[in-house]
């Protein structure tokens, strides 16, 4: 019988054609680096601990794909942002570049090859690479325009910049699209398949708002990670069951879905071309025993067997995860 | 009804803050929340019913459509703001006494989480429903916490998480509050908490919504 290696499973998948299981892609940060004895602050500061850890977690949980996911503040550091890196926390940014309008005028777009903790994630590409040699998809990671724009001014403040000075607010977002598409080709050239662009703020917008400020900048990333032979995979975290119209004409390749969002909905509204990742809660994930898991996760597989479909949580398992749930919500894929 | 105290109402509904304000777009060039407060309590308007029936009912009717998701979080930030700015004309009418709040209002996200902005959505609210709130920011220890309970022992107290790696110091939290201060009514939201996790921690209170929490708290208060 012929075996097919996770790149050709997944080409299967987006092809349409049938994979014979389903692909299983949780997102892992805490739990991972906890997995290999290290922290979560190790994992964000070092892709050497960051790649080790998601290797470990591909040959234990058999999972399908593996993902260069940290933090938000990448780019922020790259930006100019100070960042602390917590132990067993996500790191912190310590101060706002943008305070004044002036700033985003300042703004510059730094070059991501030369600031360590872009050029960390792009050497966690080229680490990948060496040890998967393209038999595993390769998910890299940037942060969406509003996602990074937030990260820069300050969560509160850019939802007010938005309302209250839409020309200000556009000027940062053309700056952090930029921004994006110039990391995400970095991550392309160093070795990544996939480019998950991660703008969950957005789930607390309105769909006027996103449609105004944010699709269309999406859609430009995504058109431009085409171009160079890429594939996107959004996240949003959160319900955004009122934006998924608006979605579907950023024309993602692979929409993750939260637990609140209907799947069938979205398949409905998103269309047969997109494939959806989700959706079980990653709180049940953490607190049910793992039989419960796979059963849940089971009639979830079951439900999507017609569908372009990825099993995992609806955002990040939890690091209080107990390891035979992930190995469980695996099971159910079969 | 009088006019100053409906347009009050109506500009705090709206996220209308000032006459300089530009938004919302349709309301360009018209006084705002600001103006109409002074104006209400120039022409003789009680600070109580400006209170009452302006910005308290401004705030009831944003919170009720975030509750329906008829507004997302930067139309409530802006009625908040435009709340904040009536607000401060009437803080000599709460230190004179002729105002008074409806209680003491206790808030913070846990120690570990860093993300405020649920937290900053119900000080607003709860803010702009009456109550005196002390807002002790992000990261807070349950030190912290025990200490600002015993300033004010009355104070209800607020704890919000958004990650679920920061359920376990909520949990740790409440247990101290309840263990040394029993009669404290304790209240949590976030995105990963829900009824159940409240019901095991031995919280009073989870709402997914600011108004949740203001309509308990109202029914509980009579």
């Amino acid at each position: 019988m012929e075996t097919l290696t996770k790149m050709q499973l997944f080409e299967r998948l987006r092809r349409g054609e049938n994979p014979g299981r389903t692909i299983f892609s949780p997102i892992l940060m805490h739990f991972a680096a906890r997995h290999i004895g290290r922290t979560y602050g190790e994992f964000a500061a070092d892709h050497k601990v960051l790649v080790e850890a998601n290797l470990k977690a591909l040959k234990d949980f058999d999972m399908d794909m593996v993902s260069l996911i940290s933090d938000p503040y990448r780019e922020t550091a790259a930006f100019g942002a100070g960042i602390e890196f917590i132990p067993e926390g996500v790191p912190r940014c310590l101060n706002n570049v943008i305070k004044t309008a002036a700033d985003i005028e300042k703004l510059e777009i730094p070059d991501v090859y030369q600031h360590e903790r872009t050029l960390d994630r792009i050497r966690g590409a080229e680490a990948y690479r060496r040890a998967l040699n393209d038999e595993v998809p390769v998910i890299g990671w940037i942060e969406g325009p509003l996602a990074e724009a937030c990260d820069l001014a300050g969560v509160s403040d850019m939802l007010m910049m938005l309302m209250m000075d839409p020309e200000a607010s556009e000027l940062l977002m053309d700056k952090c699209m930029e921004m994006a598409k110039t990391f995400a080709r970095a991550q392309l050239e160093a070795g990544c398949h996939i480019i998950g662009m991660g703008d969950a703020v957005c789930s607390q917008i309105d769909a006027g708002t996103y449609e105004n400020f944010v699709r269309d900048r999406q859609k430009e990333i995504v058109a431009y990670i085409h171009s160079l032979g890429g594939l996107v995979k959004l996240h949003i975290c959160g319900n955004i069951t009122h934006l998924l119209p608006a979605i579907r004409e950023v024309n993602a390749d692979i929409v993750d879905l939260d637990w609140q969002v209907g799947i069938s909905e979205a398949h409905k509204i998103l269309g047969n071309d997109v494939i959806i990742c989700g959706n079980i809660n990653p709180v049940t994930v953490q607190d049910l025993p793992a039989d419960k898991v796979h059963e849940l996760c089971r009639d979830l597989v079951m439900s999507q067997q017609n569908q372009k479909f990825i099993l995992s949580a609806g955002c990040e398992i939890t690091v209080n995860t107990p390891p035979e749930n992930l190995v469980a919500m695996r099971k159910a894929c079969q | 009804m009088s006019d100053y105290l409906h347009k009050i109402a109506h500009c705090i509904e709206f996220g209308k803050i000032n006459r300089q304000s530009p938004y919302p777009p349709n309301m360009k060039d018209q006084d705002g929340a600001d103006e109409y407060t002074q104006q209400a309590l120039q022409s003789g308007i009680s600070a109580q019913h400006v209170l009452l029936h302006g910005l308290i009912t401004g705030m009831e009717k944003i919170g009720k459509k975030f509750r329906e998701n008829q507004v997302f979080v930067p139309q409530v930030l802006m009625s908040a703001k435009a709340m904040n700015t009536a607000m401060a004309h009437l803080m000599p009418y709460f230190s004179s006494g002729e105002l008074k709040s409806k209680g003491t209002f206790i808030i913070g996200t846990v120690a570990g989480d860093l993300h405020d902005i649920g937290k900053n959505l119900v000080s607003m609210i709860m803010k702009g429903n009456g109550w005196n709130v002390i807002d002790l920011g992000m990261d807070v220890s349950t030190e912290k916490f025990m200490e600002a309970i015993q300033q004010h022992p009355d104070a209800v107290v607020g704890l919000s998480a958004l990650l679920t790696t920061t359920m376990a110091s909520m949990e740790q939290t409440v247990a101290r509050i309840k263990a040394e201060k029993p009669a404290t009514t304790v209240a949590i939201g976030g995105a990963p908490v829900s009824q159940a996790f409240c019901e095991k921690i031995g919280a009073d209170v989870y709402s997914p919504h600011p108004q949740g929490l203001v309509e308990y708290l109202e029914k509980k208060n009579n």
